[in-house]
């Protein structure tokens, strides 16, 4: 893993980190939902810093490269929140459908 | 018995007046409500104007959820029987009664007013669609719909109870499908239809394609989990 990738992953969390922060003092993001966002953030940190552990997942499981490992994590999690999102998307959906119905029902009784 | 047309509008200011003016003259017997589902134009003071029912959701909300909300309106308001009728003038209400009595008579949950009981399907890509549709209901439900994507559907009391509980029942064909395998009596009976009078058919080609996946999908696959 070279020192461009680790660079690269500290300048990403640093941007991660400070998107974060510029949505939660526009209170446009909870306290719960950024926790997802910073432990990611943290998560290229600690592979910036500590190499190893790259090193040593990827050789267990048989990677090629540690970077390769390191992409395969970050798409892996992404992929987890894309799908979180859109069960949250079609649960946020039928709230919406419900209230708007219930809205007209009422208008009628 | 008493039966509610449930007319799901979104934009028919063009339609819906004489779509309503033909119900109340052709089956004055049926109630009906509009659903007026967030429309942009006038078609809520365009009804109200006319003295109509209309139970107006103030959002989009699409045809699922405009449909339920109908069929919430028919449940509280005690109705036996409820149809989808269309606002752009496809529909014709003298058909009406048929279903009712073919749901009496025939002891049926769901009444389909079919263009092809006793006609025949024309050739072309719309009705290839049906006609793949009409195939996978077959060979999921071992029993043959003949004109899955008409939009007049009559159903009874039990499946309006149903349609109030189930956040993802849209008025189509999987539904219709899913409805048979858990028990629902579907029976079709013959019903003309015209061309739309106004506006745009709400399946662009693309729409089509879509709507298309969406239902072999849910059909083949979705439906067994639910």
């Amino acid at each position: 893993m070279n020192i461009a990738l680790r660079i690269f992953l500290v300048v990403g969390a640093v941007i991660v980190f400070a998107m974060v922060i510029r949505k939660i003092r526009k209170s446009e993001m909870q306290a719960s939902d950024s926790v997802f966002w910073l432990l990611f953030a943290g998560s290229f940190v600690l592979i910036a810093l500590i190499p190893q552990i790259a090193f040593v997942v990827s050789d267990w499981l048989g990677f090629d490269s540690p970077s390769n490992f390191v992409f395969l994590f970050v798409i892996a999690i992404l992929f987890i929140k894309a799908f979180t999102l859109s069960a949250d998307v079609a649960r946020l959906r039928q709230k919406v459908v419900a209230l708007t119905q219930e809205i007209a029902l009422r208008e009628k009784r | 018995m008493k039966t509610l047309a449930i007319i799901p509008a979104y934009n028919e200011e063009e339609s819906i007046v004489d779509t309503v003016e033909e119900l109340k003259a052709l089956a004055p017997q049926i109630d009906y409500v509009i659903v007026n589902d967030g429309s942009k134009d006038n078609t809520l003071a365009v009804c109200q104007e006319h003295g109509y029912n209309v139970l107006n959701l103030p959002v989009n909300v699409g045809l699922t959820g405009g449909f339920q909300a109908g069929m919430k309106y028919a449940w509280e308001n005690g109705y036996d029987f409820a149809v989808q009728f269309d606002a752009d003038g496809q529909h014709r209400p003298e058909f009406i009664q048929k279903m009712v009595d073919a749901a009496i008579d025939q002891h049926a949950d769901i009444v389909i007013g079919s263009r092809f009981v006793t006609e025949k399907k024309q050739a072309s890509a719309r009705m290839t669609g049906s006609a793949l549709i009409s195939g996978m209901i077959k060979l999921t439900t071992g029993k043959r719909i003949n004109d899955p994507t008409s939009g007049m559907r009559l159903y009874d009391r039990n499946m309006i109870k149903r349609f109030i509980s189930e956040s993802d029942f849209g008025p189509e064909p999987d539904t219709v499908a899913y409805l048979i395998r858990r028990g629902a009596n579907v029976v079709e009976v013959q019903a003309d239809m015209r061309e739309r009078s106004a506006g745009e058919s709400y399946l662009s080609f693309s729409k089509s394609i879509s709507y298309m996946m969406r239902t072999c999908m849910s059909i083949l696959f979705v439906q067994w989990f639910r």
